[in-house]
């Protein structure tokens, strides 16, 4: 069923991403909302507030009384160990060799000698995590972000970040090792344990969830903000992130420019 | 030879001055101690939540200037306000703000600050004060503070935590409020009451 789902959404993102132009400044200045989209990304992020709050943080706060923090680590140390040749492929089709060979040096410490990943001694090493995927590949190769969509169940996204999450997904190597095994078991295993990935990260991230809801007038517009402006620390054509955002304090200029 | 010399001298001297209105290691100081207060004050304290608030209201009031970044996050409806809507407006923020973040203390519990140096923010008397917050599994979050001068005091005016404003992201959620509320800045002001508790 997800497989298939995760399937539609590859078509529908790559369709969305078809004829685009890749050059610096069509970049820069992507639509951040297509008009009409609005009305569906807010009955969509109502829809996934609604399932937030009766399906995910009741099993998250589940997980969270069975588990300690100590356990959560280890948890999120595992799947961070998994997804290290993700970013060691991509960071080669970027063309950044030495964080490549960070990354693949990464996993076969942390595999060996972190116990299947439950223990980054890698970082301990002075080999930085620098995690990487499809869609910061995508960017450096000039492929425009797109507008800003909520996607069913997994938020906030834009057509590249969505590209990028069903590819890095396929090109897990967990994703692999399922489909060489081919036994209805081994996808009991993958499921399950891409489930436990996502609720072990909701779980951390709950409390600052509920904390932003609470603070705002508008949730969907806040996170909408939030989201895009944190994309653009994504390095686009080559070029590093701006060091500043490009907005300035000048009270003359009172554009809503994201 | 002599004349060039001098002309580059002069730009120096002037690139100088533009720069000189606001101190980096200064305003790297207060921010520096703004943190420590705060770790020390409320995050590692074993008062009461009540005291802690106290203490947070009066840190933040005191380095933030929320009458400069309230003006701002109210963006183009600033200028079509009545004198007495912005009055309001400027303390219902106020107070919103405080309320708010004094219920994210924990997200701080056992983090610290590590001061990267300053960085310039394409305004004489704006400064941004770099940070990062080690954290167990990842890369450090960035958070850079900025901060102006204004009547000879330091106030910082902005955070951005991994490229995402404070500031501009209250000013996208409130201006887009207001212009979908049919009472415009009316509308987001009673909002506003109604959340205070």
């Amino acid at each position: 069923m997800l497989n298939k789902f995760s399937k539609c959404v590859a078509i529908l993102t790559i369709c969305g991403l078809c004829g685009c132009a890749g050059t610096k400044e069509s970049l820069n200045k992507q639509p951040d909302e297509v008009s009409g989209l609005e009305n569906y990304n807010r009955a969509m992020f109502t829809f996934n507030n609604k399932v937030d709050k009766y399906v995910l943080r009741p099993a998250a706060k589940g997980y969270k009384a069975v588990t300690n923090e100590y356990v959560r680590q280890r948890v999120s140390n595992f799947f961070n160990n998994i997804d290290e040749p993700i970013s060691a492929v991509n960071h080669l089709l970027q063309g950044e060799f030495l964080n490549s060979g960070n990354n693949l040096g990464r996993f076969a410490v942390n595999t060996t000698l972190g116990i299947v990943g439950l223990f980054d001694v890698a970082s301990s090493f002075g080999m930085e995590k620098h995690k990487t995927g499809f869609d910061e590949t995508l960017a450096s190769w000039c492929v425009p972000d797109g507008p800003f969509i909520i996607l069913p169940i997994m938020g906030p996204s834009t057509p590249r970040a969505a590209t990028g999450f069903v590819v890095d997904g396929y090109s897990s190597p967990a994703y692999w090792m399922a489909q060489e095994s081919g036994g209805e078991d081994a996808w009991l295993v993958y499921y399950s344990a891409s489930g436990l990935k996502y609720l072990n990260l909701y779980a951390e991230n709950m409390s600052m969830l509920e904390s932003l809801e609470e603070g705002s007038v508008d949730y969907y517009e806040a996170v909408k903000s939030m989201y895009l402006q944190n994309r653009k620390k994504i390095k686009t054509c080559g070029e590093e992130h701006q060091e500043t955002p490009d907005y300035d304090f000048d009270m003359g200029d009172m554009d809503e420019d994201y | 030879m002599k004349k060039i010399l001098l002309l580059v001298l002069s730009a120096v001297c002037f690139a100088q001055m533009a720069y000189a209105d606001i101190d980096g290691a200064k305003a790297t100081a207060m921010v520096e101690n703004l943190t420590k207060e705060g770790i020390e004050k409320i995050i590692n304290s074993t008062s009461t939540q009540e005291e802690k608030n106290k203490v947070f209201k009066q840190l933040f009031t005191e380095n933030l200037d929320l009458d400069f970044i309230g003006k701002y996050v109210l963006g183009r409806y600033w200028r079509t306000s009545t004198a007495q809507q912005r009055k309001e407006f400027i303390d219902l923020y106020k107070e919103f703000n405080v309320q708010t973040w004094s219920k994210r203390f924990d997200e701080f519990k056992g983090k610290k600050f590590v001061f990267n140096g300053t960085g310039s923010a394409n305004n004489p008397n704006q400064i941004y004060v770099k940070t990062s917050v080690p954290v167990p599994d990842g890369q450090p979050i960035d958070v850079k503070w900025r901060v102006y001068e204004h009547n000879g005091k330091l106030k910082i005016i902005d955070i951005i935590i991994e490229n995402v404003s404070l500031a501009q992201t209250a000013r996208n959620e409130y201006t887009s409020y207001i212009a979908k509320s049919p009472k415009g800045v009316e509308g987001l002001l009673e909002n506003l009451r109604s959340k205070i508790k």
